[in-house]
């Protein structure tokens, strides 16, 4: 590459219009000996960026030191995130749990108990039953005894109301 | 991905991810860090990482991701500092890496770490690293415009710094 030829590729370049072969070759140029005094900068340049490029991690147990972070992170992570899930789950099913036995308790509490066997034996209960029943309706014996009490009076009631109303039909008449 | 494969596709780019992360950072420590951070991410994600086809872009693009945030905690950590009056600790090179550079030399990685951020990215992985436009624009999360914008004032800044080196011997 003579110098005319690399003028016109460093103009190129300076336009960004240089392909990433032309720049090879711009830097394989400018790493020969014998620039141009004129080039000197531009070849310190391009010399730079290739002396960039074989700058290098210098630690040599880097690799060895990730890999090792690597295998300590690695189980810990992925059972965490498991019990994770599952204490999620176990913390949902609780809270039913919990509640279904409240809400159970609250509505056993507000309804009484129902009602249950007394006796064992058919018979007895047939008499307890029986008496209880007579009990009752020797209560309403005595009622309907008081009720024909009122009757009566409501009947003396109405005839009266009857006669007065006769009465009134006279005198409009 | 398995242990083996890891080792063969992914950490081979170690050098690659750690030069990245020097150029952004500025410090060796840091950036070995950084690539040592990012290691362990590829490799705890990696099951979601089986469709990615270009592994080394996509490295590089959690190089860069966690390189920011390396370095917007220290701008914090700075402010706090001048709050509290201190001086903020600049760290340059070592001067192992400096020997290293000869005096033009030094300049020129003065006139790079002295651009703007984007165009340093952008410089750093075409000039020094070789990749194309297109891996550029995925490791960086840039649109084809964006990338060439910036490789274009990036290359027109040194150019002008060079072109005053030559002249004056700055």
């Amino acid at each position: 590459m003579d110098s005319r030829q690399t003028e016109q590729l460093l103009e190129k370049y300076w336009n960004c219009e240089t392909s990433l072969e032309e720049e090879q070759q711009l830097r394989d140029f400018f790493r020969s000996e014998g620039i141009a005094e004129g080039m000197k900068e531009t070849a310190d340049l391009f010399r730079y960026f290739d002396q960039q490029k074989k700058v290098q991690l210098s630690e040599s147990s880097f690799d060895g030191d990730v890999v090792r972070k690597i295998n300590a992170t690695r189980p810990a992570a992925k059972t965490v995130k498991m019990y994770y899930n599952y204490a999620r789950i176990a913390a949902g099913l609780v809270v039913v749990v919990a509640a279904t036995y409240f809400v159970g308790q609250e509505v056993r509490k507000s309804y009484p108990a129902e009602v249950t066997d007394t006796y064992s034996d058919p018979k007895l209960a047939f008499e307890e039953t029986k008496k209880a029943l007579m009990m009752l309706s020797k209560g309403f014996g005595k009622a309907r005894h008081e009720t024909e009490k009122i009757r009566l009076f409501n009947e003396a009631e109405q005839k009266v109301q009857g006669k007065q109303a006769a009465k009134e039909k006279e005198v409009v008449i | 991905m398995n242990l083996e494969a890891f080792q063969t596709r992914v950490l081979p780019s170690k050098n690659k991810l750690f030069r990245f992360a020097f150029r952004m950072l500025g410090s060796s420590e840091e950036a070995k860090d950084v690539v040592q951070e990012v290691m362990i991410k590829v490799w705890n994600g990696r099951e979601q990482m089986a469709e990615i086809q270009n592994m080394e872009a996509w490295c590089m693009r959690i190089t860069k991701n966690l390189s920011l945030d390396k370095l917007r905690s220290q701008q914090r950590r700075a402010t706090d500092l001048i709050d509290e009056g201190f001086e903020v600790r600049q760290e340059g090179l070592s001067p192992h890496e400096k020997t290293e550079l000869n005096e033009s030399m030094q300049k020129i990685n003065q006139m790079i770490a002295a651009l703007p951020e984007k165009q340093r990215q952008v410089i750093h992985l075409r000039d020094i690293e070789g990749y194309s436009y297109n891996e550029i624009c995925e490791m960086l999360e840039l649109d084809m415009s964006q990338v060439k914008v910036s490789l274009f004032r990036a290359r027109n800044a040194v150019r002008e710094k060079l072109v005053k080196m030559n002249a004056y011997g700055l």
